[in-house]
């Protein structure tokens, strides 16, 4: 038993925590308000990770212009999503919502390979060398990937819990006819909360593909992780996606030494399927709701 | 001309028991299965298994529906817990956790290599006629076979039931009937159906490896569902064909068309279920066939 090695891997899962927390935030704000989980935030990510790295090379390299234009790129998608497709599932089964939103998973894919073909990518960032802290071997990159991961969900929260139209989005999640008799356009609150959730997803591909490499199945690969942590922090609770992603990351990392590197993703299905059955309203929701 | 026509058919049977077998569990039940890929994996690999070490069909073929009916077993228990989409989600989990299992148990599986050579139908029955006849033969049989024992089971009482489970789980509670036993039977059954389908899959396409059993699979099987109509035993039948038709032809399409690579068509191929998926859900989410006053 290693401490150092044990230290490492804990804070390899903070990373991967903190980017798996940003798709999670984004489901889990759309299952919320739309009642379903929505199989395209994966392939969003990785939408918003291509547009990103193309973003970056036409914007001579600044990897800050690759963001924004990924980021932007990827709520545009989300909105338009919304507009064409998930508006006209309102009321109507969660089940036909999601196989929907699988179809639009497999169409965003297959553009991408279409045009963009198979191959992986990379950022084109400088390559810096890790520094120690104490026991850990740290990468700055993986510094700033915490930073902006922490940033944008403040950013979410400031919205959500401080401006005038997180309080309307918070409101039509809670009772959509109440505040529609308020006087709450839930039209637009529902695209201003569905253009938040798509550019929180397409930024988690962008710092995904940052960390290691883009290919076409990245985001498909996140979906299920960031899905566990949705379930694990309770439907609708973005704090609670946070906390859930935080555990699986670490807690998938730690696993490694004992089950290998394969098994990995299954300890995060194995945790989230424990969390489904013995407590289906989320480890973090405190008010246990009926779903 | 006639040999191609033959491979169509078998390809079209064989997702066809897939089919039959999810319409059971979605379209008769309301179990949304995601995952009907890990039992078809299950009996390719128990049949692969069996047969390239000696065994014969006539215990490989059993083996496959047992086994896929009992590895299905403990993922049918969630379904009392869960409600349809996050059992979906499970689902999905649990068919990519045993894909893992798959690649990493090499010792048994050889991992991503896959399992070569596996003996054809003739030759695994130990019978002389031609393996392509044969293999088409008992799976018209199969096919037979599970549309007799759905329509069978759908006019009972207990298809009644699964079908008041699938419209109103708590009315059925309320009449002193248990979902819970009625959901594992039926999850169960149409594994054991999927796994059949898989352990033809493997003798007839004589290798079988982990990246033929991506979840692309499963939601070929759900289009092809949809397509037909859920809750309708038909639908099933002419919704597998419509998919196999429409997976051949993009082959055709690529032939025809000049500079489109096979890449490019298997993008083609993904963006068309893609779509599929989406306007079906859309706009006729009973299907084309489906019945529309069964919701």
């Amino acid at each position: 038993m290693d401490f150092a090695l044990f230290a490492n891997l804990a804070f390899n899962g903070l990373i991967e925590g903190a980017v798996i927390a940003l798709p999670a935030v984004a489901l889990t704000l759309v299952f919320g308000v739309m009642g379903f989980p929505n199989a395209s935030t994966g392939d969003v990510m990785t939408a918003g990770a291509y547009a990103a790295q193309t973003g970056q090379i036409a914007m001579a390299g600044s990897i800050v212009a690759g963001v924004i234009v990924g980021s932007v790129a990827s709520a545009l998608l989300a909105l338009v999503f919304y507009l064409c497709v998930f508006r006209f599932f309102q009321g109507r089964p969660s089940m036909y919502a999601l196989v929907a939103s699988i179809g639009l998973a497999f169409a965003t894919r297959s553009t991408l390979t279409f045009f963009l073909g198979y191959d992986q990518r990379v950022f084109p960032i400088p390559l810096t060398r890790a520094f120690s802290f104490g026991p850990l071997r740290i990468v700055p990159s993986d510094l700033y990937i915490l930073a902006t991961s922490v940033g944008a969900i403040v950013l979410v929260f400031l919205l959500l819990y401080v401006t005038p139209l997180g309080r309307r989005m918070r409101a039509v999640a809670d009772n959509p006819d109440l505040a529609r008799s308020c006087g709450i356009s839930s039209h637009r609150v529902l695209s201003a909360m569905w253009l938040i959730a798509g550019a929180v997803t397409g930024l988690g591909g962008i710092l995904f593909g940052i960390k290691t490499v883009i290919t076409p199945l990245m985001g498909w690969e996140a979906l299920l992780p960031a899905f566990a942590a949705m379930i694990l922090g309770g439907i609708g609770n973005p704090a609670g996606a946070i906390a859930g992603a935080l555990t699986i990351g670490i807690a998938q990392e730690l696993s490694t030494p004992f089950v290998g590197f394969t098994y990995k993703i299954g300890v995060g299905f194995a945790i989230m399927v424990l969390a489904l059955v013995l407590r289906p309203s989320g480890l973090f929701n405190l008010s246990a709701r009926v779903r | 001309m006639t040999a191609y026509l033959i491979a169509m058919a078998i390809v079209a049977l064989i997702y066809m028991l897939l089919t039959i077998g999810l319409n059971l569990q979605y379209g008769y039940t309301g179990l949304a299965n995601f995952g009907h890929v890990g039992s078809f994996a299950i009996g390719a690999y128990i049949t692969a298994l069996i047969t390239t070490n000696g065994g014969f069909a006539y215990v490989s073929l059993p083996a496959s529906v047992l086994g896929a009916a009992l590895v299905a077993w403990p993922v049918a228990l969630l379904s009392k817990r869960l409600r349809t989409d996050y059992f979906a989600i499970a689902t999905l989990a649990a068919s990519e956790t045993l894909r893992l299992a798959i690649i990493e148990e090499d010792w048994i599986t050889n991992g991503v290599h896959g399992i070569t050579s596996i003996p054809n139908m003739s030759v695994a029955l130990g019978l002389d006629v031609d393996p392509n006849i044969l293999i088409l033969t008992l799976l018209i049989a199969a096919n037979l076979l599970a549309v007799a024992l759905i329509t069978r089971m759908v006019k009972s009482p207990f298809g009644r039931t699964i079908e008041a489970i699938r419209d109103d789980e708590d009315a059925v509670r309320a009449l002193g009937k248990e979902p819970a036993t009625f959901k594992v039977k039926v999850f169960v059954i149409g594994a054991g159906l999927a796994g059949l389908a898989g352990a033809f899959y493997a003798h007839y396409f004589s290798y079988i490896s982990p990246e033929q059993f991506l979840p692309l699979i499963t939601f070929y099987v759900w289009m092809a569902m949809i397509l037909g109509g859920t809750g309708s035993i038909l639908g099933a039948v002419a919704g597998s064909l419509v998919l196999v038709l429409f997976l051949e032809g993009s082959r055709f399409v690529r032939d025809i068309l000049p500079g489109v690579t096979e890449v490019e068509m298997a993008s083609v191929r993904l963006f068309v279920v893609g779509m599929a998926l989406v306007l079906l859900t859309l706009l006729r989410p009973q299907g084309l066939m489906g019945d529309f006053r069964k919701r």
